[in-house]
């Protein structure tokens, strides 16, 4: 046993985490920036397994890590669009839409893989690229973080700084103040003349960009190549994580950090002789609870707001409605 | 609350629509085939999932080939997809259909096979890592192909406790080994049944890391879990699980230790392709899934074939073994390779017998 609790409190399990929560940080803020925009985009399953193939494909075709970053990328946004095409102007259902994306990245992903390579399970046959690691110069020679902080894939890195690119991207800049401004109230958004629809396949194409980032972290960072399925659900439990986040930077970081963090514990123990799918209930029993905590907070904060209301009834009169709104926000801004 | 609720809705749909939503490949096109010449055999496997991974169906399609090379067979395989509820309705239709053996593998198909044979006694039917019920009637045309993965397991367990207390390059001074399985099922924990005990048979002091992913297609699972084996002081490896198992082999490849194939002869699918990697496979715990199947087709078409009954493939019939590639006796040591012999011979012999978890 000893050696587990060696291992658990070592700078190994401190790396694995930030390993494990980098394919859920990116889907996490992709979904974010969608449900901020009022058009929640579930598909990020299908973005990243889309991603995750193509850049292992461009890469071993044309042995550029560069072209096959943008392929993946733009794949990623490509899909965005497409799912913004059906919702925004054809009018589909977008959670409906975002299902058959899903379903389609599935089964095309595993039809070019056959063509391609002739095989249906993996790319395995191929010689992918993979991003470089990075070692921090300074921050490497400080004992225990360093350990844990440096030496990791360099898109693991940029996991990190794209939780701060999104802070500046939905709170610094126009596009995100009108990305929160058409989620909150597209109608009072259009009577200012603002365009719903673009600003709504802004999210949507954003959302894949950052998708692509995870899928291409999956295939080209984490392991080799490309498998069938490989995200293996990790886009979905990034929108639980999103959710859990309040679709805001810190908080969207935080449960992402908290869904690493269990997900390599239950990694660490696996080996010990517990029945193992008790082990593999933890990340989601620790989803549930989480989320079960977020929704009890966000309840008593609409109580308090509510007697608030009732005080202010009692000091003057008749109140404004309490906009029910403003607890979700408020809620959120961790 | 509402949000939340839908989210968890949608993703109940979505999963049920993708089990429904695999790919089309049906049985259908199998039918109506005509080959001239003089009447071949004609023989049909059904994978209860899809060619490609890189182990026990692509094995299996494999011993069709050959069989087919070698003899005046006319073969074909279909992919049933991993959408259980076209098994059975494909089945029937190819035991309806103008073939003299039909092949089904894996415990998932055993009971639509011991509905349809009884329906078909002028069929021939072959089912390979798990046997049918004889116990039942009418099976008679029925010939079941069972694998002793444990005693292959037992051999790669007792060269991993050798080299777990050797002074070999990347084996450290901690007596721990470690074993990746893809589901707690019980085909895999008869491999782990066999790990155990081979490791125990050479060294009982050597401790056994054992870890589920719980899923058979994620390798960056596989991968994270054999890291941390190798973290808590592991330094050798045994992947069995698929896609999965093949993320262990990354990680062994990352942090420079050993570890052991599965199935298949892994060594060699990576040699080519990413060498780096091939060279930390020690060797390869091989199921022979196409010689067994090559084999069934020719005692059958030299009349030999015992139907009605299933057959244990161990070591001695060469349904199981330790791949012997140039990277094992590259990296491994003779005496210790010599002792895996000894000890194959002695299970061969009966003098050791290994405990299994199937049928328990």
């Amino acid at each position: 046993m000893s050696p587990l609790l060696d291992s658990i409190f070592s700078s190994d399990f401190g790396f694995a985490v930030l390993r494990v929560m980098t394919p859920l940080i990116f889907p996490a803020l992709g979904f974010a920036i969608t449900d901020l925009a009022g058009v929640v985009n579930i598909s990020l399953e299908g973005m990243m397994l889309m991603s995750a193939f193509f850049g292992v494909i461009v890469g071993a075709f044309t042995g550029s890590l560069l072209l096959a970053l943008l392929a993946g990328i733009l794949i990623g946004i490509a899909m965005g669009a497409a799912l913004g095409y059906f919702h925004l102007k054809l009018k589909t259902d977008i959670i409906l839409g975002a299902i058959a994306m899903n379903m389609f990245a599935s089964g095309f992903t595993i039809f070019l893989l056959y063509v391609l390579t002739g095989d249906k399970g993996s790319t395995s046959s191929l010689k992918s690229l993979v991003f470089p690691e990075v070692h921090i110069p300074l921050l490497r020679s400080i004992p225990v973080l360093g350990d844990i902080l440096s030496g990791h894939n360099v898109l693991t890195y940029a996991a990190l700084l794209s939780a701060i690119v999104f802070f500046f991207l939905i709170f610094k800049t126009p596009l995100g103040l009108r990305i929160r401004a058409v989620g909150q109230n597209p109608d009072a958004a259009r009577s200012v003349g603002i365009n719903v629809d673009r600003v709504q396949l802004y999210a949507l194409m954003l959302s894949g960009l950052f998708g692509a980032l995870g899928g291409l972290y999956l295939s080209m960072g984490y392991v080799s190549w490309f498998a069938r399925d490989m995200t293996a659900g990790r886009g979905w439990i990034a929108i639980a994580a999103a959710t859990l986040g309040g679709n805001m930077p810190l908080g969207t970081f935080l449960a992402a950090l908290l869904f690493g963090s269990v997900n390599a514990l239950a990694i660490y123990i696996a080996s010990v002789n517990i029945p193992s799918e008790l082990i593999q209930m933890i990340p989601y029993v620790a989803t549930v609870l989480a989320l079960a905590l977020y929704a009890i907070r966000v309840q008593k904060r609409r109580q308090k707001i509510k007697e608030e209301a009732l005080e202010e009834e009692y000091d003057s009169g008749p109140p404004d409605n309490p906009p029910p709104a403003a607890a979700k926000q408020r809620g959120g801004s961790s | 609350m509402k949000k939340i609720l839908i989210v968890l809705v949608v993703l109940l749909m979505a999963s049920a629509l993708a089990f429904a939503g695999g790919e089309q490949e049906g049985a259908g096109e199998a039918e109506g085939e005509q080959v001239q010449k003089e009447e071949p055999l004609r023989v049909v496997l059904y994978v209860n999932g899809t060619l490609g991974d890189k182990s026990f169906f692509d094995s299996a399609h494999n011993g069709l080939e050959m069989a087919e090379e070698d003899y005046n067979v006319f073969a074909k395989t279909v992919e049933g997809s991993y959408d259980s509820s076209r098994w059975e309705p494909d089945l029937t239709q190819l035991a309806e259909g103008d073939w003299d053996i039909i092949i089904a593998g894996t415990w998932q198909l055993q009971e639509y096979l011991e509905k349809l044979a009884p329906m078909h006694p002028e069929k021939r039917f072959f089912t390979y890592d798990t046997s049918v019920d004889y116990s039942k009637e009418g099976l008679d045309n029925v010939y079941s192909i069972l694998y002793s993965q444990n005693e292959g397991s037992f051999l790669v367990g007792a060269l991993s406790a050798m080299i777990t207390n050797s002074d070999m390059d990347k084996a450290n001074s901690e007596k721990v080994v470690g074993f990746l399985g893809g589901m707690d099922i019980p085909v895999i924990n008869d491999f782990k049944v066999g790990y155990v005990e081979g490791v125990e048979y050479v060294d009982p002091d050597v401790d056994v890391l054992v870890s589920y992913a719980g899923a058979f297609n994620d390798p960056a699972k596989g991968k994270e879990l054999t890291l941390a084996m190798f973290d808590q002081g592991a330094d050798i490896t045994f992947n069995v699980g698929g896609e999965t198992g093949l993320g262990g082999i990354d990680a062994a490849k990352e942090r420079e230790q050993y570890t052991l194939g599965v199935d298949s002869d892994q060594y060699k699918i990576f040699k080519e392709t990413d060498p780096e990697k091939a060279e930390w496979i020690v060797t390869s715990m091989m199921k022979n899934v196409d010689l067994s199947i090559y084999r069934g087709i020719r005692k059958h078409i030299e009349g030999t074939l015992a139907y009605g009954e299933a057959e244990v493939l161990g070591l001695a019939e060469n349904g199981v073994g330790v791949a012997d590639n140039e990277n094992y006796k590259r990296l491994v040591p003779k005496e210790y390779r010599d002792r895996v012999q000894e000890i194959a011979d002695m299970i061969e012999a009966g003098e050791i017998s290994v405990g299994t978890a199937i049928g328990k």
